[in-house]
């Protein structure tokens, strides 16, 4: 994007900057915001990982010790899983974020004066209860459930199939879930595109397969890209679908990280495994970044 | 420019404008009302007869916060006090396991003034001064609860917690699929692959392999551990899945994808009640049995109410509620004995939940009783090394 | 290619839109056969046709209260996650500052953390400032959460957005403030509104910071979560998350006609 100047000129002739003092009234409660609620917590979060267990006081001062640490680092099965975790939320973003991107084109070109009503009743759904919409869709795909009595029925297979508590349910699972949230980065791209320059392609002779992969896909890649990340990251630390439809294999890190806050009353050591996985996160997020901004910089 | 809309912003706002008026109708921040309860409304037994001096308890007022597991907030495990005590207020905050009650506790003492907790954590509270001792005295129904029970609520000699419910633990089994079961083993069989549901937890599973292959729970060596945890990554291969909420592995029962689960009492009723072909195995190892208990928060300012709660804890309605509804043991003698009386049929929601409920108990088997393993206190040691345990069973699937 | 063509050109992708939609009312579809279904357990065959879960649901004072409270904090959460991450839209999209980078990766930091990570953090948080917990404590959790969102959405607006506009108005004498008023918000509103919208959905139904983070009483999911223990009061939880979509609908219909007109 060009940077138009963010400065006045020199000569403006107002006596106070006015973007001075709305600059500062807006990153004030920015700052003391996301200072205080998101900043310090962590922090804490941070200094409990540090902590030899949970007895006490919570708030009394502690010897720290990097006991926790040490134990992460020294059990394999929890890298492993933060690996496949983060192959899972790549794989899930990735889809989620393909999938999504002909709903938002149909919502920003082709649903016209609807389009707005068309997005609400897509995330309507989401205005159900997870838990009650997750209970429907096993009661769907358990072994008496109707997709497979339709399968058994046709004489498709003999035995009911494992379409759920695995891992491939949780992928599939979450893609589902993903798709109308990773539309919203794209459609919010695609709405600042003209459409005066879909006009020109097709003036120009362009068919509707070259107006998308030279004038839209490139101008929506930023929305592209947003959706990824939003899909990605917090699919990393994913824990809600796994318990609901992983059954004993679809695990995923958030799950170990929760058994240690909610099952085991060992905060710090749920904590220290917290801290590790968002620094790995935070590092595929600056690599993945890295790799796409020159992509970027190409599209503008 | 073209404008490209998303949404118009008159729509939103009418959506919203909509939403806010719906929330104010809906009803807002109001403590949860007992005598307005979602199934059976609360009837109240007499309240207990105070002295001259005493404040009559419908003039009594304060509030109360109840550290409690999800669901049991119902009004029907207070009902009596409701009841009695009609200008307190009474509210509930969740921990959703024992290790969250705990970490609750140990994280935010002075917010709560009482909190369920149940047999295997209970030291940790009077280690760490959670619990307030317990004027028993001030108790007037605390002559319904057998020695036994009391028992369980005393650690290091003093009363720190009153009992109030417990069940169970077995192995719920569809008859259809399996002809019998006659051992915990049978959660490790490889004939069942696929169709087995443990719950989800370190100490229970450690608890199983004790049975199973006859170590003292109390003094579980490492090289035990170690062959525990190769033991249940194997059966996790035959898991189906690990079951958290009872409703889950009811559900899993009935349609057939489970055929035999760790399961605790209530699941058995629930899924024999829904017409499931089921069995609830006596094991030669024995049943296992926990019971849960009320505590107060050693730094409650409410001392006096909160003693007055426990005491309509073990008030009559109370535990028949916690039976005939919820299929749940009550530590109060006389509702467990009644299910053995045809003449009280009435009491239990008719004779065919009283049957139910029999046979869920096994009143009629006082052998199984004698066979019954209790789960003892861990120490945190054991905690951190069987949740730790777990954890990673879990971890390397 | 030649059906890819036509594809991208309208009819496929319409159809697609349908199809997608249908999915995702699939479940609803299903919760909503049960909750007219005259059992209490969740399976076929169906036992008859019935009302009484919807009439339970309103004489459940405890239900309607959840749901009340669970809009409060949605709304609550909603306009302060919006606020706060349009400011931060606007200070990364039309100021020069150090610690851009920092600003843009804090905003987005909320989603590298599991829900119940960012509870017990702000657990700690409100022990240590001695807040007591209630819905304003979920709420706060909630508005956190949901600021990723809110600020995406109105920075991806407003990073598109020719700023000549804004020059435009300042050079024809309008203060910055103004400019802000007149101009850039009313371009950027429909961006706004659906933060708001994502915003609201992200709390409605959000779990592990309003159990962690509640006070005295329930939100909805966490009533629900309670009620799921015992499975017999389960068509009438079905009947109520139903009725909450029926009339977020209905709700949206309306609106979109009264548009209309």
């Amino acid at each position: 994007m060009t940077a138009a100047s963010e400065r006045l000129p020199a000569g403006a002739g107002r006596a106070v900057d006015p973007r001075r003092r709305t600059f500062w009234l807006l990153s004030l409660p920015s700052a003391i915001g996301l200072g205080l609620f998101l900043i310090l917590p962590l922090l804490f979060m941070v200094a409990l990982s540090f902590r030899n267990d949970l007895t006490g006081q919570l708030l009394a001062p502690f010897a720290p010790t990097i006991k926790q640490y040490a134990k992460v680092f020294g059990t394999g099965s929890y890298w492993n899983l933060l690996g496949i975790s983060s192959l899972m939320a790549f794989g899930v973003a990735t889809v989620a974020t393909l999938a999504a991107y002909p709903l938002a084109y149909f919502l920003a070109f082709r649903a016209g004066k609807r389009a707005g009503l068309y997005l609400i009743l897509l995330l309507v759904p989401f205005w159900t209860s997870y838990l009650l919409r997750v209970m429907a869709w096993r009661l769907m795909l358990d072994s008496s459930g109707v997709v497979n009595s339709v399968l058994i029925g046709l004489g498709l297979t003999a035995d009911p199939l494992d379409l759920l508590y695995n891992r491939g349910a949780v992928v599939v699972t979450l893609i589902y879930v993903w798709i109308p949230f990773a539309m919203l980065p794209i459609l919010a791209a695609m709405g600042r595109i003209d459409v005066r320059l879909h006009d020109a392609a097709s003036d120009l002779y362009a068919s509707p397969w070259q107006q998308l992969v030279r004038v839209t896909l490139p101008l929506s890649l930023p929305g592209i890209v947003a959706a990824f990340f939003m899909v990605f990251i917090p699919t990393v630390g994913e824990y809600v679908t796994p318990l609901l439809v992983g059954g004993t294999g679809g695990s995923m890190y958030g799950n170990i990280v929760q058994a240690f806050f909610v099952q085991a009353a060992n905060w710090p050591l749920g904590a220290a495994l917290s801290v590790i996985m968002l620094a790995t996160t935070l590092l595929l997020v600056v690599i993945g970044l890295r790799i796409v901004q020159p992509r970027r910089l190409l599209a503008q | 420019m073209h404008p490209r809309r998303s949404l118009s912003t008159t729509q939103a706002a009418f959506v919203l404008l909509i939403a806010v008026i719906v929330a104010a109708c809906g009803g807002s921040g109001a403590s949860l009302s007992p005598t307005a309860g979602a199934t059976e409304p609360g009837a109240t037994e007499a309240p207990p007869t105070e002295a001259a001096t005493e404040v009559p308890p419908d003039q009594v007022t304060g509030d109360l916060t109840v550290l409690e597991w999800p669901g049991y907030e119902t009004a029907d495990f207070w009902t009596d006090f409701g009841g009695t005590y009609k200008n307190v207020n009474v509210s509930f905050q969740f921990g959703s396991t024992d290790a969250d009650i705990y970490g609750h506790m140990v994280a935010n003492p002075e917010q709560y003034d009482l909190f369920h907790q149940y047999t295997g954590w209970l030291q940790f509270d009077v280690d760490q001064g959670l619990a307030a001792e317990i004027d028993t005295s001030k108790l007037k129904n605390w002559d319904k609860v057998p020695d036994a029970f009391k028992k369980i609520g005393q650690i290091n000699g003093k009363q720190y917690f009153v009992p109030w419910d417990w069940g169970f633990s077995s192995i719920l089994y569809r008859t259809d699929k399996i002809p019998s079961v006659d051992s915990w083993a049978v959660l490790f069989d490889q004939q069942y692959k696929g169709h087995l549901s443990m719950w989800d937890d370190g100490p229970g599973a450690v608890t199983v392999s004790a049975y199973v292959h006859g170590y003292d729970e109390k003094n579980i060596t490492d090289d035990q551990l170690a062959s525990i945890k190769a033991e249940w990554t194997a059966q996790a291969k035959l898991n189906k899945t690990y079951w958290v909420a009872p409703a889950d592995l009811e559900s899993l029962m009935n349609s057939g994808d489970v055929w035999a689960g760790y399961a605790w009492q209530g699941s058995y009723a629930v899924t024999k009640g829904a017409g499931t072909p089921v069995a609830y195995a006596n094991p030669k190892e024995g049943r296992n049995s926990w019971v849960g208990l009320y505590g107060i928060s050693s730094k409650t300012k409410n001392m006096d109410l909160a003693l007055r709660f426990l005491d309509q804890k073990l008030a009559l309605k109370t535990n028949q509620n916690l039976v005939n509804l919820y299929y749940y043991g009550s530590a109060r003698q006389d509702v467990m004995d009644g299910l053995n009386d045809p003449a009280q049929a009435d009491a239990y929601g008719g004779a065919e939940t009283q049957a139910l409920l029999k046979d869920t108990f096994s009143i009629d088997d006082p052998n199984i009783l004698q066979h019954t393993n209790f789960t003892p206190d861990l120490t945190d040691a054991q905690r951190e090394a069987w949740t730790a345990m777990w954890t990673e069973v879990k971890a390397s699937q | 290619m030649t059906a890819l063509r036509r594809a991208v050109g309208g009819r496929g992708l319409r159809g697609y839109y349908w199809l997608m939609l249908a999915l995702l009312y699939l479940p609803i579809v299903l919760l909503f056969i049960f909750s007219i279904n005259a059992n209490t357990i969740l399976s076929f065959p169906l036992k008859g046709f019935t009302l009484e879960w919807f009439q339970k649901l309103f004489q459940s004072p405890n239900l309607l209260g959840a749901v009340g409270r669970s809009v409060i904090v949605a709304l609550a959460a909603s306009a302060v996650a919006t606020t706060l991450g349009t400011m931060v839209a606007l200070l990364l999209s039309r100021f020069e500052f150090r610690g851009k980078g920092t600003l843009t990766s804090l905003a987005i930091l909320p989603l590298l953390v599991p829900y119940f990570v960012l509870a017990v953090a702000l657990l700690i948080l409100f022990r240590v400032i001695g807040v007591p917990l209630g819905l304003p404590t979920i709420a706060i959790g909630h508005a956190v959460v949901a600021l990723p969102y809110t600020t995406l959405i109105v920075l991806d607006r407003l990073l598109g957005f020719d700023k000549q506009l804004e020059e435009a108005a300042m050079d024809l004498g309008a203060t910055y403030p103004s400019t802000l008023r007149l101009v850039l918000i009313p371009i950027a509103a429909p961006a706004i509104a659906s933060a708001f919208i994502t915003a609201f959905t992200v709390s409605f139904d959000e779990f592990a910071l309003a159990l962690f983070l509640a006070g005295k009483d329930p939100t909805f999911p966490v009533y629900l979560y309670g009620q799921l223990r015992f499975a017999t009061t389960l068509p009438v939880l079905i009947a109520a998350a139903v009725l909450l979509m029926a009339a977020s609908l209905a709700l949206i219909l309306l609106a979109n006609r009264i548009r209309q007109r």
